[in-house]
């Protein structure tokens, strides 16, 4: 789509109303918000797409609504809805007690698995043995939300996989497994964020222990059964579906005469291209497999509900639509910001993730770190990229989409789940107050250690 | 008085409303209220004395209806949101102002009237949880105590049949209670088991650590026996595991001065001075530790305790006689 010259800010604004919406209308009208989200997102959407069309006229309206809507979210929310219904059909039966230990170990080892499911895929199967574990506490939501830290956003950084901007590096030209070299960093900050938690969760422990709060742990052993088992099948199917999806485009079958996609035309220059049409089917036919081979006991006894996915979809086709014109802007100014260095790389892409959606803001630093001439580096189809740049980009894009609720797919997921079954998440600042307080000073160590 | 009920109907109610929502939903996740109900429905209670309106309240009620919300079949989704909104309506006309002339801990007020007999009830049994600092005879004054009162005295024994319970070897475990945690941690955590034993030992305390699994089936035991009988307890927390659990019991505190307790340990453990001045401050601090770690409270502190006794003043027959007269229970009178 031919890039729009000087979008102004005021456009903005309807994203800014409905991230304030989200943040706010839950606590002055919670009854209220529950039911009318899809009413107050119809609200914010529609008061960006009246201004933008009168401005850039119908045809261009549509052409970049159906752009994000067909190409970036229908993608997002079929992986989101796939992975909620597979990890849903599996239930982890057994008497673990939640305690500081178990918690510090499991996470230690969600956290490694995200590189190799996806965060989404490894929050959706964690998240909730975690919630079950821990049921028998009162002080809990601090475990969610370092739930959020690291399942669903840091553990990602080790593989295209993992989060969908690396995926988007991989299809620009860098390596497979060159993410991998992010590990000593993803240990780094596991070691200082593990440890914090421990204590903290320690001391949530202790109070609840001195209130008379046990676990039941009368008969001896754990005994620990997976009911669903086979339902790994179909995740694997989903991880399959997003590795194609990043593989296909670059296959000249899937290629027209002058290189751009092959796929279905909606409108204009918006394609949903066939990669993601067989991206979108394979998670389909998991989902659907994955129901037709479960019995409905094991959804009940994970208290399956529609009403996480729900809320997530809705909120997030307002955020994908309104967020445009901030992405347009970044698009056309990112070049021009005088970001040339690693820890500044690091910082736009991480701020900038934290509120818009992560992959774009990826590409469009990675565009940038492309265009400023290095000469050695990783190569990519963007240009040569030094590695050190491109380690600050991709751990900003990773690391900080945990800075907020809306900062990456599976965290509103988890918020949503864990509401629903007895856990009190924190507000949307709530979150961001952790967020600042535990995640911030670790990025600033991060920055003097490894990006400056 | 009427306010009073009004409260603890409201909390059985909202208790009640979660146990029947929870399961509806047919989860296995866990409820909203996961302890007991006596204590969730005295913790309501209290919420709703100190903020009858307040944020606090509201999010403990919401994160019932996410869940209600969530129920498949109409019909039971209705009726119990239907009871969620009269609960949350009669919680809104609530005095506000109760709260500030009530008080609030009157549960321990109770605890600590001049004759201890008047907190147990005709079916409440006789519990007296000991606590003691080592080398000031309180595991002997404790001893004769049961024996005069002819009830139980439980002290390892309750260790013995948490080790059954958890089906433990006794050799790879040793009494927290008589040693506290750092001790523990030496003894039975050390290197030199394989991995298979560590993975087993995993299994067998449910991912928890073998102090922790022990410390909650001791609870449970205690809170068991309490029901069914009258008995000495020493040390294990007892104390305030009861009263988290509301059970009705005297707790007494037994020490002596320092140097006395010395003297005693001298003689009994045949050590020099110096060993048994550095052994009693080792196991002080362990059992300060210990006592600490599961209970937040200050281990010997006075206002934990409805008595606290110097044996030094009185030997530990007399000890004895002086509690069995406290408890209006002397057996020749």
């Amino acid at each position: 789509m031919e890039e729009l010259s000087a979008i102004p800010v005021w456009l903005c604004i309807p994203f800014a109303g409905l991230l304030l919406s989200i943040a706010v209308m839950p606590l002055i009208k919670p009854d209220w918000w529950e039911k009318h989200q899809p009413l107050a997102v119809a609200f914010w959407s529609v008061l960006f797409i009246v201004p933008f069309a009168a401005k850039y006229g119908m045809f261009t309206m549509g052409e970049t609504v159906l752009e994000c809507v067909v190409n970036d979210y229908l993608t997002f929310i079929i992986l989101l809805f796939g992975l909620f219904c597979v990890a849903g059909n599996i239930t982890i039966d057994g008497e673990f007690a939640g305690s500081p230990r178990i918690n510090t170990a499991l996470f230690v080892l969600g956290t490694l698995l995200s590189s190799v499911i996806g965060t989404t895929g490894s929050s959706m199967l964690l998240v909730r043995p975690f919630i079950k574990m821990n049921s028998w506490r009162k002080r809990k939501s601090h475990i969610m939300i370092f739930f959020i830290f690291l399942i669903s956003n840091m553990g990602g950084c080790l593989t295209p996989i993992g989060d969908p901007p690396l995926l988007m590096g991989f299809m620009r030209g860098v390596p497979f497994f060159w993410s991998l070299k992010l590990f000593h960093i993803l240990i780094f900050n596991m070691i200082i964020l593990l440890t914090l938690f421990y204590f903290l969760d320690r001391r949530a422990y202790r109070k609840d222990i001195a209130e008379g709060r046990k676990p039941d742990i009368r008969e001896p052993g754990t005994h620990v059964r997976i009911v669903g088992l086979h339902n790994l099948i179909y995740v694997a199917m989903i991880v399959g579906a997003v590795i194609l999806s990043g593989m296909l485009p670059g296959m000249s079958a899937f290629q027209n005469a002058d290189g751009t996609v092959k796929g279905i035309h909606i409108l204009g220059e918006v394609t949903l291209g066939f990669p993601s049409v067989i991206e979108i089917v394979i998670i389909l036919l998991a989902a659907f497999l994955s129901f037709k081979t479960t019995k409905e006991e094991v959804r009940i006894r994970n208290h399956f509900t529609w009403g996480a996915i729900q809320e997530v979809a809705v909120l997030f086709i307002g955020i994908f639509i309104t967020m445009q014109p901030a992405l347009m802007i970044l698009k056309a100014n990112g070049a021009e910001l005088g970001i040339n260095k690693p820890f500044e790389m690091f910082w736009a892409t991480g701020a900038l993730s934290s509120f818009l959606d992560n992959t774009p803001t990826y590409l469009v630093f990675l565009t940038t770190a492309g265009a400023l001439g290095f000469k050695s580096g990783v190569v990519t189809t963007l240009g040569s990229v030094p590695v050190k740049m491109l380690e600050a980009i991709s751990c900003g894009a990773v690391f900080m989409g945990a800075n907020t609720y809306i900062g990456n797919a599976p965290n509103f997921m988890v918020k949503s789940m864990s509401d629903e079954n007895g856990v009190r998440m924190p507000s949307f600042f709530g979150y961001m107050v952790w967020s600042l307080t535990c995640l911030i000073p670790v990025f600033i160590i991060d920055m003097l250690v490894f990006f400056l | 008085m009427e306010n009073k009920n009004k409260y603890y109907d409201i909390a059985e109610r909202i208790y009640d409303l979660d146990g029947e929502v929870y399961e509806c939903v047919g989860s296995s996740l866990g409820r909203t209220f996961t302890g007991d109900k006596r204590t969730c429905v005295e913790s309501l209670v209290k919420l709703m004395r100190t903020k009858p309106q307040g944020h606090l309240l509201r999010s403990e009620l919401a994160l019932i209806s996410n869940m209600a919300r969530t129920i498949r079949k109409d019909e039971d989704r209705s009726r119990l949101m239907r009871k969620y909104d009269e609960i949350l309506k009669e919680i809104a006309e609530l005095p506000a102002g109760f709260g500030k002339v009530e008080i609030l801990d009157e549960n321990r007020a109770k605890l600590n009237t001049s004759n201890l007999r008047q907190k147990f009830s005709k079916d409440d049994h006789l519990i007296i949880c000991i606590g003691r600092t080592h080398g000031s005879a309180g595991n002997d004054i404790g001893f004769a105590l049961a024996d005069a009162l002819r009830i139980n005295y439980y002290d390892a024994e309750i260790f013995n049949e948490v080790l059954r319970r958890l089906d433990a070897e006794k050799d790879s475990v040793v009494d927290v209670a008589d040693l506290g945690t750092n001790e523990i941690e030496n003894k039975y955590q050390g290197s030199g088991r394989t991995l298979k034993e560590r993975l087993k030992d995993f299994d067998r305390y449910h991912g928890l650590t073998k102090e922790d699994a022990i410390f909650f089936n001791q609870s449970d035991l205690i809170c068991k026996k309490a029901k069914e009988e009258d008995f000495i307890v020493m040390g294990r927390c007892a104390d305030v595991i009861l009263a988290n659990n509301h059970i009705p019991h005297i707790s007494i505190f037994i020490t002596a001065p320092f140097e006395q307790r010395v003297h005693r340990v001298m003689e009994v453990n045949n050590l020099d001075h110096k060993k048994a001045e550095r052994l009693l401050k080792k196991i002080d601090r362990q059992h300060s530790k210990y006592y600490n770690f599961y209970t937040g409270q200050k281990w010997g502190d006075a206002v934990n305790y409805d008595i606290c006794f110097n044996s030094a003043s009185y030997g530990i027959e007399e000890s004895v006689e002086i509690i069995e007269r406290m408890l209006n229970q002397h057996t020749n009178a």
